[in-house]
């Protein structure tokens, strides 16, 4: 029984690589994905937020107020010249904040002149996710002025760090996704395309012929499935390390979560394609179940974001505890949340696996 | 098993092959029942599927390499594919070959178990004449070889040049069973001395001396009872004094067989040009 588990396992590697479309997808599709992620969060001023600022002041206060905002970290100030009309400004660039300090700024600093008030005009867009995060920083850079003017001492400053620690950029808590992601995609398709493939054209019979037992044959599939996931995220991390400094590794706990999820997945591209005849329709119906999970299990968006009824929708998505588990395990080194994850993977893997098995049929129907 | 499209016959092999539940009866091959010991069963035999398909992206050889690792001892792929006489394809992908060709390596591959049967399913549908005789020729040395070969087809010719016994099988019932000789001597009509377009004369002697005759397509049909009919026909035509183009004898084939039997032709088309 092994020899005929080596021997469907060396054939599908021969194969593999003698299909350039399977080779193409396996490698592409991941690094396609990571690209994307990398351009977006990588590229350009890092993950900072933009605010316009029209200085009409341009003091020595003015300059500081505007030095204090750079040095927040969080924002990325574009300048908006003195003589620019602001409204016109707005409509040619649509920015998502804009500050105007007023010519009078630096007066109202004048030590003695206590009467005097500036009033600094934010225009924020409420609709944009950052507003809030602006807004607060430009209080709280203002109220530092503020309390500068009082005499008061500093009492609370503020330094911002990211969770988790510091030597991740933004691009390594996206990764665990990712690779949640390509395990899902690779594994469904495959599986549900080789097993409608070999029904249409007859290998299937051929191979049930032969001493070949269904059960042999699901376990060497999901076999070789996990061999072209790891071939799958191999790529990814060297991708993410050549080109965007990750950080990332994949310890024990990750690579027990990715062998389970395979298994997983394989399972549930078993069940799919034992339902769905033409090998057309089945490439369809799994991108039906891939797509939602892709968007509804946390791989792109925070859980937290999403109203409450999707959030009870992705509880129940087998990837969401892929994608959490890896990057509690990845990112966050949070091994408690991790293992919990680990156990939901590994008991649905069995579930799926044997549903798998008791609806395969290895006879002509 | 000869029988016409929709006959049965891949539904009965798929049966004896451990790949059909079926819905009655009982089944056994090699002693074995074939819902109880279909494991022991499939060790045993060897099978050609109707369309049969291997993996494309492997070669003629790993196919059969890899079929053959399924079971437990398996012949030289070498050997096989000399036998089959497929050595210049020996390394070709199995995608790139020819009908007939990988027809062959299906053969190959249903014997790489040194199985003690042999299933054909339909191993020459589809194919050209030429690539018809060679599949032909494989299974005639798999006879020389003692194997024992399950053959089903729709073609008459295949039937009665390959078998040593043939079953007619048509709506899932077997009508006849024997060598071809046995079956034609028992369902045939006998042979006919068929005279085409006989002058009047000729004609005049004929009908009052063969009263059984029939008349079609300006042929003069007369049944031969026995070999001295066709002195006596003879003679006959030559004391009329009249003409006629041409005498022939036709022997009964297993298609007039399958036509008295069922009322109908076997398969549209005769047995060279592909029924589909
Ligand atoms: N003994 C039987 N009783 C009832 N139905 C049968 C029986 N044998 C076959 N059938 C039915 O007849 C149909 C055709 O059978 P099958 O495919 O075996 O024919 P075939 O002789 O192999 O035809 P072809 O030459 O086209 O391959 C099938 O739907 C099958 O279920
Ligand atoms: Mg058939």
């Amino acid at each position: 029984m092994p020899n005929r588990i080596l021997s469907t396992l060396i054939s599908s590697v021969k194969m593999f690589y003698r299909s350039k479309s399977s080779v193409f997808w396996t490698i592409a599709f991941p690094v396609i994905l990571i690209l994307i992620f990398g351009a977006i969060f990588s590229g350009g001023n890092g993950g900072k937020y933009n605010i316009h600022i029209q200085d009409l002041s341009d003091s020595q206060m003015s300059h500081k107020f505007i030095e204090a905002l750079n040095q927040s970290e969080v924002i990325n100030v574009i300048d908006v010249g003195k003589d620019v009309n602001i409204s016109e400004y707005i409509r040619e660039n649509s920015p998502t904040a804009v500050l105007i300090i007023p010519s009078n700024f630096d007066s109202a600093f004048i030590p003695g002149a206590t009467n005097n008030t500036t009033q600094l005009k934010l225009m924020i867009d409420p609709t944009s996710t950052s507003a809030n995060v602006i807004t607060s920083i430009v209080i709280s850079v203002s109220d530092h002025f503020n309390l500068a003017i009082a005499q008061g001492g500093e009492i609370i400053t503020l330094k911002r760090t990211d969770i988790a620690s510091e030597q991740f950029n933004f691009i390594d808590f996206f990764l665990p996704g990712i690779i949640a992601l390509t395990t899902m995609t690779t594994t469904i398709f495959w599986t549900v395309d080789i097993q409608s493939r070999y029904r249409e054209n007859g290998i299937f019979k051929k191979l049930m012929t032969t001493p070949l037992t269904r059960m042999e044959w699901l376990a060497t599939q999901i076999l070789w499935q996990l061999v072209v996931v790891f071939i799958s995220i191999a790529t990814i991390l060297v991708v993410g390390i050549a080109l965007y400094d990750v950080e990332l590794t994949l310890d024990p706990i990750a690579i027990l979560i990715i062998i389970s999820s395979s298994a997983l997945f394989s399972s549930m591209g078993m069940i799919l394609a034992r339902f769905i005849k033409e090998p057309e329709t089945a490439g369809t119906a799994a991108n039906a179940i891939t797509f939602p999970m892709m968007f509804l299990s946390g791989t792109f968006f925070p859980l937290e974001t999403m109203p409450e009824y999707l959030r009870a929708v992705a509880q129940v998505l087998p990837l969401t505890y892929v994608s959490d588990g890896l990057r509690d395990a990845m990112v966050y080194n949070n091994i408690v949340g991790a293992t919990n994850s680990l156990v939901v993977v590994v008991i649905l893997a069995m579930i799926f696996f044997l549903i798998g098995v008791a609806v395969s049929r290895w006879k002509v129907e | 098993m000869l029988g016409p499209n929709g006959a049965g016959k891949t539904t009965t092999v798929e049966i004896l092959e451990c790949l059909r539940s079926m819905t009655s009866g009982e089944a056994r091959v090699l002693g074995l029942d074939v819902m109880k010991k279909a494991r022991e069963i499939k060790y045993k035999i060897g099978v050609l599927p109707q369309d049969f398909n291997a993996f494309d992206l492997l070669t003629v050889k790993e196919n059969i390499q890899f079929f053959g690792s399924m079971y437990d001892r398996m012949l030289d792929p070498m050997d096989l594919i000399k036998v089959m006489d497929l050595q210049e394809k020996a390394d070709e992908y199995f995608k790139n070959l020819s009908g007939g060709l990988k027809q062959r390596v299906g053969v190959a591959i249903a014997m790489v178990n040194d199985p003690e049967i042999i299933f054909l399913d339909e191993p020459t549908t589809g194919l050209d004449p030429k690539a018809r005789r060679e599949v032909w020729k494989v299974i005639e040395e798999l006879k020389k070889k003692g194997k024992t070969v399950i053959l089903t087809t729709h073609y008459m010719e295949e039937a009665e040049i390959l078998s040593d016994r043939v079953g007619i099988i048509d709506r899932g019932r077997f009508l006849a069973l024997g060598s071809p000789r046995e079956i034609i001597d028992e369902h045939g009509s006998g042979s006919h001395c068929i005279i085409a377009n006989a002058d009047a004369k000729c004609l005049n002697v004929l009908k009052e001396r063969w009263p059984d005759h029939e008349i079609r397509n300006g042929n003069f049909i007369i049944p031969l009872r026995d070999k001295d009919n066709l002195v006596e026909i003879i003679y006959a035509l030559d004391g009329s004094g009249g003409n006629y183009e041409q005498i022939q004898v036709t022997r009964p084939t297993l298609e007039d067989v399958f036509l008295r039997l069922t009322g109908r032709k076997l398969a549209e088309g005769g047995d060279t040009e592909n029924a589909e």
